[in-house]
């Protein structure tokens, strides 16, 4: 009888013990994961069915029931959806296959449009179709190839061999770098890899599309692939019908490979974090977006997309990615937002901008407010920079000192009044002026709802920025005080809490403006704290716990050891 | 009691354990992206994980203490090993491995966690009043205009749903990433396959802004497309999404006949 309940004991304070050990295990892993899913080029090709009528009867039915929305009925590119994509949906009248294994102005072999239809084409609508079977996609290819007659004609296509393949290494990248300049790469991919030469705005293809430079610095939207080979491939071949020519003539086999060695340096991934990390430095913040602290945080990259909640809606927008990073001290909190933009045009009207959303109150459960602008009752606190105003600002911060003095005396009374109230301003940001040196004071709003979007009084306006662009990239860096006086209308950071955030992009080059601009869904940010003692504390008494019930358990059993009857 | 009677069966059922965690963790992943088709691998939820890793230990342990020489050869472990070297080591690392885990789990969970919240989404909430009688007004015409509207939906689908959706209705449109909750795959039998089309207006017409207060958060980025879509425009958006998903609405039960 005792026996038994011994026995019971111990399963059970077994099983509770190992339950509750992998529930905590459990929990810990894998929260932090986000769901991106990003287009890859896949070379694989499954073996080609016979082109027969039957076979291009059959592509032509599936081609209409999946692919004429982008592409068109009559294989021109023009599909009910074509007016909402950018890039256009491939025309399949003509020549313009763009990623091929064949040299330029020739056409694409079987393979390539097979390769290109199972992996589809990050950075664009093209989806991948590995789900249809790989017999419906060779159906597809050729029913696809009789838009054009060229295809009737020549018949085989010589593939252009890749071979060769040299070590990366840093004499390569070196040589590379130096063939960059050389080939004139940088006139249309920019100094930095960020699309931004000179020419690169000016750049149309054949039939008058607007032609965008690759951003080479953005590695998941390299069309036709990012692996060495693959950009070996685009440098070698070229794309039709673009000023992408090839370099196969220009360079050799060994410097196209240097090239490519280079090219990859200036890619990278994007690493995006649900959780923005704030980090706590002792003394002073970074002077500015260059400040030299920046470095020894890390930056998240969020993926944006078109805001298309709410008319106006933005079908191609032109920010798909911004970096964020962020660090405080005692007093203040600075992010560091950084995102690429082939062109530093700015007017009045439209300018490029960023902004960040953050709840005027950090919600106490898990319910935010509505993550474009808010909604009524739950507000959001917006931070708004403008290039136009930041530049205006400073403008007249640089000449601004006499003038001021000068019409101080005189004019109308309300004109007095008003640069009292300017004066006053003045004095409250004395302080934070000497601490942030040469920052332009930006929009604070709050919103509740698309079309309930106000402006912070004047004296309320607590966050700063300073910023420049350069080689096709903003660095905005902007500052504000941990806390303010304006509890109900602005966000009160408080540490080691889970802060929703959310951003905004405006691109002016591209007439962005207002609700046309590129958002993100809620993010976190968290101010770090360091582990406080206590939790060391906690630690170590789970352990010595563990360590004696595992001893009394070994004990207990010891001292009464199960009987193992040999029989049965 | 010699040697030979040494039982390594609480090792097996710790290997077993393990060997279920790898399984869910790392192996299921790429076994569904398999079995369903996918261009990726299909991570298990960590609460899955959690309920799947409770049922495998209780089963493991129900399975020990079915009989008592099973129960005693699985205790028998933690006597002393004698002169078999290999068990000896093994209690050392079950020794040790015990506290640490323990204090690792405690840990994790007190130090200031950056770790992201669990966000829940129920994909169903409860459908208003107002849209439950509501029935799709194309359901009855002739089979002619049933297949234009069909294709009008499709096409307006393709406009306004495309960019999160995809083209394929799969959710992976090119704006998708950008959204902490993925859009919805409609071809996952999951999702719109069982609801009715009524539900699918309501979701449309309402968006995101539209969902009721209860078991929030929601978190949805879906659009109110009421500024912009009509009533019809919806209801054909309807007919064409379930095409190109390859999917049926669930059909309300017939309460007479």
């Amino acid at each position: 009888m005792y026996k038994i309940k011994s026995n019971l004991i111990l399963k059970c304070s077994f099983v509770c013990l190992l339950a509750a050990a992998l529930a905590f295990l459990c929990l810990s892993v894998g929260f932090a994961q986000t769901t991106q899913i990003f287009r890859t080029y896949k070379t694989g090709v499954t073996a080609r069915i016979p082109q027969t009528p039957e076979a291009i009867a059959a592509g032509k039915a599936i081609y209409e029931k999946r692919c004429y929305y982008c592409h068109g009925i009559k294989g021109d590119g023009n599909g009910p959806a074509a007016p909402r994509l950018d890039p256009k949906p491939r025309n399949f009248t003509r020549n313009e296959y763009k990623i091929r294994s064949t040299e330029l102005g020739t056409l694409p072999t079987d393979e390539d449009l097979f390769r290109i239809i199972t992996s589809g084409v990050e950075g664009t609508a093209m989806p991948f179709w590995s789900t249809l079977s790989s017999e419906e996609r060779w159906q597809v290819i050729y029913y696809v190839k009789t838009f054009y007659e060229g295809f009737k004609e020549s018949e085989a296509h010589e593939v252009v061999p890749i071979s060769g393949e040299i070590p990366s290494d840093s004499e390569s990248v070196k040589r590379g770098k130096e063939l960059f300049k050389e080939a004139k790469c940088l006139l249309c991919h920019g100094e930095d890899g960020r699309a931004d030469g000179q020419i690169t705005t000016t750049l149309k293809g054949k039939w008058n599309f607007p032609y965008k430079a690759r951003n080479l610095t953005k590695s998941w939207l390299f069309k036709g692939g990012n692996t060495t080979k693959d950009i070996y491939r685009t440098v070698t071949t070229g794309i039709n019908e673009t000023p992408m020519g090839t370099y196969a003539d220009f360079l050799t086999d060994e410097d196209r490979w240097h090239l490519t060695h280079y090219v990859k340096t200036l890619s990278h991934d994007m690493n995006t974090e649900v959780v923005l990390k704030s980090k706590l430095v002792e003394g002073d913040l970074p002077e500015g977006p260059d400040g030299a602290a920046w470095d020894t945080v890390s930056s998240i990259e969020m993926p944006l997309a078109g805001q298309i909640v709410a008319r106006p809606r933005l079908w191609i927008p032109s920010v798909n990615s911004i970096r964020i990073k962020s660090m405080y001290n005692k007093e203040d909190i600075v992010f560091l937002l950084e995102w690429d933009d082939k062109t530093n045009e700015q007017d009045e009207t439209y300018s490029d901008a960023v902004a960040l959303q953050f709840p005027t109150k950090i919600p106490e459960g898990m319910k935010k407010p509505y993550f474009a602008m808010g909604e009524s009752g739950k507000s959001v606190t917006i931070w708004h920079w403008r290039a136009y105003d930041e530049f205006k600002q400073t403008e007249k911060n640089e000449n601004g000192g006499n003038t001021e003095a000068a019409t101080d005396g005189g004019s109308s009374v309300a004109e007095h009044e008003e640069s009292e109230e300017q004066e006053e301003e003045k004095i409250a940001e004395e302080k934070p002026k000497e601490k942030f040196k040469g920052f332009a004071t930006i929009k604070e709003m709050n919103a509740k709802g698309f079309k309930n979007l106000a402006e912070q009084p004047s004296n309320s306006q607590h966050s700063k920025s300073k910023s420049y662009w350069k080689n096709g990239k903003w660095k905005v860096m902007i500052t504000r005080p941990l806390m303010t006086d304006d509890k109900k209308i602005d966000i009160q950071f408080e540490t080691g809490k889970l802060i929703p955030y959310a951003l905004a992009a405006w691109d002016g080059s591209n007439s962005e403006i207002g609700g046309q601009k590129s958002i993100s869904s809620w993010y976190y940010l968290v101010l770090e704290i360091t582990t406080p003692r206590s939790v060391y504390l906690y630690v170590l008494i789970a352990i010595i716990m563990g360590v004696s019930i595992q001893f009394w358990v070994i004990g207990r059993i010891r001292r009464f050891p199960p009987k193992i009857t040999t029989e049965e | 009691m010699g040697k030979k009677k040494n039982s390594y069966s609480m090792i097996l059922v710790i290997i077993s354990i393990l060997v279920v965690f790898v399984i869910i963790k790392y192996i299921a992943p790429y076994v569904f992206m398999i079995v369903l088709a996918k261009d990726h691998t299909m991570p298990t939820p960590s609460t899955l994980i959690l309920w799947y890793m409770i049922l495998a230990i209780l089963g493991a342990l129900v399975y020990v203490s079915t009989s008592d020489l099973k129960w005693a050869k699985f205790l028998s472990f933690i006597l002393p090993a004698g002169d078999d070297k290999t068990k000896a080591i093994l209690q050392k690392m079950i020794i040790v491995a015990f506290p640490v885990l323990v204090g690792w789990f405690v840990y994790s969970g007190t130090a200031p966690g950056t770790a992201s919240p669990v966000e829940l989404r129920i994909q169903h909430p409860t459908l208003l009043q107002e849209f439950e009688k509501l029935e799709n007004p194309f359901a009855h015409v002739n089979e002619e205009t049933k297949k234009r509207y069909i294709e009008e939906g499709k096409i307006l689908y393709q406009q306004n749903c495309r960019p999160c959706h995809g083209s394929k209705a799969d959710g992976n449109g090119p704006f998708a990433n950008a959204f902490r909750l993925r859009p919805i795959n409609f071809t996952d039998p999951g999702t719109i396959a069982t609801v009715v089309e009524s539900f699918a207006f309501w979701r449309i017409r309402d968006g995101g802004p539209g969902l009721p207060g209860a078991s929030t958060p929601w978190d949805s980025a879906m659009p109110s497309w009421k500024d912009t879509l009509n009533d019809e425009q919806i209801w054909k958006i309807i007919m064409g999404e379930y095409v190109t998903a390859g999917v049926v609405a669930r059909q309300r039960e017939k309460i007479e006949h």
